[in-house]
């Protein structure tokens, strides 16, 4: 990463990097473990104004874990998580040639994907979302989340295997 | 099959066997399914310029917060060293004694607490407490000064030579090196010189020289003649006479083959210098020379 290279924070300039690589994923990951918007944009607030004010003592390679660490921390306990509400990416475009039965039964699909995905222990769904929306690896989950990629690993498998047994079970 | 095989599959890390024995189950089908659909899912939309522009607005608002504290906390921080010096060095000085003193050709009177009067002679210099003054009326006399005493408790005045004590009266102290002399114009006046007490009635006078009593002239006037721009003597020796035209006119005195033990009586002006100088040579048959700020006296038959 670019800031690793610089050595302070405090600059405006590795600031406001470490702020555009990272604010979207804090979010989310605050999202998919509450269901609560508003919290996820407060979490983004707290960490990243709580990383200015100690930019001194914090490394720039330590900035990231330093920021999901301040918007796990402020939630912990705190609230309990509301639904998850996701949306899919608009595909009709792509899928104008396929049946009308088809397109019902993937909204159907789609529908109980979202409630197996509620249902989902906390860490399980942020992990599996965090794979699945944000593309990130197991070993950058594994830091967020402060636990070891087997760990997420774990989560990953338990995740598909719950989503898997609820769908059919719907 | 490993274990967590359904996280080693997405990532890709299962062996050709491993996902040729997985495909062949029955749930890859639903598992695939799974994947595909969720690789469409979104999370709600997030505008990391506006979230951004949040940040900093919050760290401006906090700074600015900082930035109003700071010399406010400074500036107690300074308040309260002042009010500590301020409080101390107000006891400090109020322990210390009040120092009055004169230069060479300067008279000062001073007025004390109890409305008691000094009148300070040249070079002289007198120090009290005056925060004490109420309990103990007590004056360090280091020169000579003319005493103008209230009615009230004891008062004294502490030379290295010898302690004056009084009542109330008006008298003159003076204490120059190994001269000592205490004159009482009224009243009654204790004068302590070695240990021993000598009550000196109005009119007389003590004096010491070299630590040896001797016997004083009677003052003929109710303040000291110095007091009216005079100074006069009456068998003292010569060199505290030229001592005393030294202080009195500023002058720097020196003496050349001339015996400065003889006794001189008389009086010379403390505004005339000119004046003094005859005074003091004539009866003494000696001669000077007065040049600028020096004067010089020597022997009459010397060249």
């Amino acid at each position: 990463m670019e800031t690793n290279l610089q050595d302070n924070v405090c600059e405006e300039e590795v600031f406001g990097s470490i702020f555009k690589a990272n604010s979207k994923t804090v979010f989310n990951y605050i999202y998919y473990k509450f269901g609560n918007e508003e919290k996820a944009h407060d979490a983004v607030q707290e960490a990243f104004v709580k990383l200015w004010e100690n930019c001194s003592k914090v490394a720039p390679e330590k900035a990231k874990s330093f920021v999901y660490t301040v918007a796990n921390n402020m939630y912990l306990n705190v609230i309990k998580a509301e639904k998850v509400r996701l949306k899919y990416a608009d595909k009709t475009l792509r899928t104008t040639h396929e049946s009308p039965e088809f397109l019902m039964e993937q909204d159907q699909f789609q529908e109980k994907l979202d409630l197996a995905l509620n249902r989902l222990p906390e860490n399980q769904r942020t992990t599996f979302l965090l794979n699945r929306i944000d593309g990130k690896k197991y070993a950058e989950i594994a830091e967020m989340e402060g636990v070891s990629v087997k760990a997420i690993e774990k989560r990953m498998h338990l995740a598909l295997k719950s989503l898997r047994e609820q769908i059919d079970g719907i | 099959m490993q274990e967590n095989y359904l996280a080693k599959w997405l990532n890709g890390e299962l062996t050709e066997a491993e996902l040729a024995e997985f495909k062949k189950s029955d749930e890859y089908a639903a598992y695939q399914r799974i994947i595909e659909a969720s690789s469409s899912l979104k999370a709600p939309d997030f505008d990391t310029g506006e979230a951004f522009m949040a940040v900093q607005n919050q760290r401006t608002l906090k700074e600015t917060k900082v930035v109003q504290l700071h010399p406010f906390k400074k500036f107690l921080r300074v308040a309260a060293a002042v009010a500590v010096l301020v409080t101390g060095s107000y006891f400090y000085l109020n322990t210390l004694d009040e120092t009055i003193a004169t230069q060479y050709a300067e008279n000062k009177e001073v007025v004390l607490p109890d409305d008691s009067e000094i009148v300070l002679n040249a070079d002289s210099e007198i120090s009290f407490s005056e925060r004490k003054w109420d309990r103990e009326r007590n004056i360090d006399l280091e020169g000579e000064a003319f005493f103008k005493v209230a009615k009230g408790k004891r008062f004294t005045v502490a030379t290295k030579s010898g302690v004056v004590a009084v009542l109330g009266t008006q008298f003159n102290v003076e204490h120059r090196g190994d001269f000592f002399e205490v004159t009482c114009f009224e009243g009654l006046v204790s004068v302590t010189f070695n240990g021993k007490e000598t009550q000196l009635p109005a009119g007389s006078s003590f004096m010491a020289i070299n630590g040896n009593v001797v016997e004083a002239r009677v003052p003929g006037t109710t303040v000291p003649s110095w007091m009216g721009k005079e100074s006069s003597f009456k068998s003292i020796p010569l060199k505290y006479v030229l001592a005393e035209f030294e202080r009195q006119h500023n002058v720097h005195v020196e003496t050349q083959n001339i015996d400065t033990d003889q006794l001189y009586t008389g009086t010379f002006s403390n505004n005339d210098a000119q004046l003094a100088l005859k005074s003091i040579s004539v009866p003494s048959r000696i001669k000077f020379k007065f040049e600028g700020n020096k004067v010089l006296f020597y022997a009459e038959n010397t060249p």
